[in-house]
């Protein structure tokens, strides 16, 4: 919003600046449409400070302190050192890296769907996506507890099958079957946009010049659509990595993740510092994650795509 | 190939044109045999039957909805034919895929590959049929410079100005050396001048290469001013195929009078063969002529005329018929041509040419006055003739 009000202002000025004025009035002509600018903006950039910038700012200052308030290295040495902690770092990545393709796998297909459909089957199908957001995370865990357990649905096929039931519960499985059933329709509404600005004449311009289908698809459809699938893997993979009530629910108490650690030690060992730095690895190892990510996916003509 | 100095694609087409004799090409024979479509339940194409010789620039002409559209994809496999046959040099293609078929197609959103260079989007048919990457380059340039791109070849589609984006998109159609070129509506997107400019190059180049060619389109203009042949389509149907001059000037139905270009419509009764045409009474007493299409009309038949505006001149009546306001035809200067006499009811200037409207017994009936002739005073009574070979006659619908 800041940045808006300012390229505004800068088109303000050129007419205003290349005016013959006295060079005294000048100043005063300069910055006032700047000062505009910056105090419609306040109230956007005050509540973008308080709400975001000063708790990561706490978040951090305190990370670097004891629990009596001096300052220290010791929190990151400890994790960083620890290789329980640094396992359950790479278990983290690994749940959140497992989610993202599984949404990818699942929501590609579905989007790719959708683009052909009429407005009216899209809304509803849209609507089928979006309905697990409209349950409570518990109530939706839950579910997931009685379908996946040894007693459930599921196993009962296998039984019926003369099949002996995987065990799928309070394992890796559960939790990124729960995580994909969550955000998928973070990655499919990302996606559905990114195709739909897609030229629909594009695919039987490549056909008419002997691409087949599968190759249309590859060549055309899925480089275009990499806005979309960065958009939607970056939002599916933060979330998960700091998602805590479904991989508390369905991992059982094999799978123990970075949140779960945070929540501990700030609500069981009252360790704040402690919770902070763990809280603020994760977030450092995110953003260079999805960085990396989005440097990979963009690769050659992506500035052209990403335009 | 720069504007200007081309001016091949300026020529009104000549008469009955021998594409394949110009340009050389034996291949891109197309043949169309009773093709029907329906989509969403309405039958868009009814019956299309039409038969293109190799190196012909035929254009599929008519308002939006006639058809002209699902019938080029048709041509080019987008679409499946109800009933009816798509052949190229005698081989029917009706149900062969679009990627099998040798097709060049330009589209109207020009439908450039936005990842990719220029000189990527003109190669991608190469680099389906599997050609090396170094002759694939090579030709790549060689179509760049053809369609007037030189040096372009690194930039992507965004960078272009929508002219360049057209040439690209011809080039990428072209080096395939298809059967045919379609064109769905290349130049709508451009304006005006450009796409004069445009339609001229396409013209020229299509000329050159010789590649058969179907040009679909509203803008009756483009028709004319590129084509060798004009199918004019209503209601999915060919209401007439003739060559440009043909069409404008001897339109076949009602619709092709009142869609190819301005027209005065007149309605009167036949009144006899005359030397230079048919005779034609008009408001029952003034005679005037104009070519039949198809079967002359019997005497006393109800017939219509078409006669444009730039055919109608406009004579000042003398005083002494125009004091008696007696029948044109009895006056000794009018007597050489018959005539419509009216009263001048208004002109517009229009820049090169100055419009005449002319109120007369048969209704208005609208004149372009040529570069220089005077203009009649408002009020004024004249006398609108034409030559008999630049009107044409049908039985009235």
């Amino acid at each position: 919003m800041a940045g808006s009000a300012r390229v505004a202002d800068g088109q303000a000025l050129t007419p205003d600046g290349s005016a013959p004025a006295p060079g005294g009035s000048r100043p005063v002509a300069k910055r006032g449409p700047w000062r505009t600018g910056l105090l419609l903006a306040s109230p956007a950039i005050a509540v973008f400070a308080l709400l975001f910038i000063a708790p990561l700012f706490m978040l951090v200052y305190n990370s670097f302190r004891t629990q009596a308030g001096a300052p220290t290295l010791h929190n990151y040495t400890r994790f960083l050192g620890d290789s329980f902690y640094r396992d359950v770092l790479w278990h983290t990545l690994w749940i959140g890296a497992l989610t993202t393709l599984g949404c990818l796998v699942v929501g590609y297909p579905f989007a790719v769907y959708l683009r052909g459909r009429s407005p009216r089957a899209r809304n509803y199908l849209s609507l089928v996506l979006l309905s697990p957001l409209l349950i409570s995370m518990v109530t939706r865990a839950y579910g997931w507890l009685v379908l996946l357990g040894p007693k459930g649905p599921i196993a009962d096929g296998f039984q019926a099958m003369g099949l002996e039931a995987p065990k799928m519960l309070y394992n890796d499985t559960a939790v990124v079957i729960g995580m994909v059933h969550v955000m998928l329709a973070y990655m499919v509404l990302p996606l559905m946009g990114s195709l739909d600005r897609i030229d629909p004449a594009l695919t039987p311009a490549a056909k008419g010049l002997g691409a087949s289908g599968w190759t249309c698809f590859w060549r055309i459809t899925v480089p275009l659509s990499l806005p979309g699938m960065l958009a939607g893997s970056l939002i599916v993979f933060s979330l998960t990595v700091s998602s805590f009530v479904t991989p508390a629910i369905l991992g059982g108490p094999t799978v123990k993740l970075m949140p779960y650690f945070v929540y501990t030690e700030a609500t069981s060992n009252l360790n704040w510092p402690y919770a902070a730095a763990i809280g603020f690895v994760l977030i450092v190892v995110t953003t260079i994650l999805t960085a990396v990510y989005a440097r990979l996916l963009r690769g050659r003509g992506g500035k052209e795509v990403f335009a | 190939m720069t504007a200007g100095t081309d001016t091949v694609g300026t020529e009104s087409a000549p008469t009955e044109a021998d594409p394949a004799a110009r340009a050389g090409s034996t291949r891109g024979r197309l043949v169309l045999k009773g093709i029907h479509k329906s989509l969403g339940g309405k039958e868009v194409v009814r019956g299309i039957d039409l038969t293109m010789e190799p190196g012909e620039f035929l254009t599929l002409l008519g308002p939006s909805g006639c058809g002209k559209s699902t019938t080029l994809n048709m041509v080019a496999g987008h679409l499946l034919p109800d009933s009816g046959a798509v052949e190229v040099d005698g081989r029917d293609i009706t149900r062969l895929p679009a990627n099998r078929r040798s097709m060049g197609m330009v589209f109207q959103s020009y439908a450039l590959f936005p990842h990719m260079t220029v000189a990527e989007n003109i190669a991608f048919g190469l680099r389906m049929r599997k050609v090396g990457a170094a002759r694939r380059s090579r030709r790549a340039a060689e179509f760049l410079e053809l369609v007037g791109l030189d040096g372009m070849g690194e930039r992507y589609p965004r960078q272009l100005s929508g002219g360049q984006r057209q040439r690209t998109a011809l080039a990428r159609a072209l080096i395939v050396e298809p059967d045919l070129l379609l064109l769905d509506e290349p130049f709508s997107n451009l304006d005006a001048q450009l796409r004069v400019r445009l339609r001229e190059e396409v013209g020229a180049l299509q000329r050159r290469v010789g590649t058969t060619t179907i040009l679909v389109t509203h803008d009756q203009d483009e028709a004319l001013a590129v084509s060798d042949r004009i199918a004019v389509m209503a209601e999915g149907a060919i209401h007439q195929l003739d060559v440009p001059e043909t069409v404008y000037l001897r339109p076949a139905t009602d619709f092709v009078a009142q869609f190819v270009g301005e027209v005065n419509v007149l309605d009167g009764t036949a009144a006899g063969a005359a030397a230079d045409g048919h005779r034609c009474r008009i408001g029952g007493t003034h005679l005037v002529t104009a070519t039949p299409v198809g079967t002359a009309p019997g005497d006393g038949e109800s017939v219509r005329l078409y006669v444009r505006p730039e055919a109608v001149r406009v004579r000042a009546l003398p005083e002494a018929v125009s004091g008696k306001g007696g029948p044109a035809t009895t006056s000794a200067p009018a007597a050489a041509e018959p005539g419509l006499p009216g009263t001048v009811e208004a002109t517009r200037f229009l820049g090169t040419r100055v419009r005449c409207v002319v109120a007369t017994a048969a209704g208005r009936v609208e004149a372009t006055l040529p570069f220089g002739a005077e203009v009649p005073g408002l009020g004024e009574e004249v006398i609108c003739a034409w030559q008999a070979q630049h009107a044409s006659l049908t039985a009235r619908p």
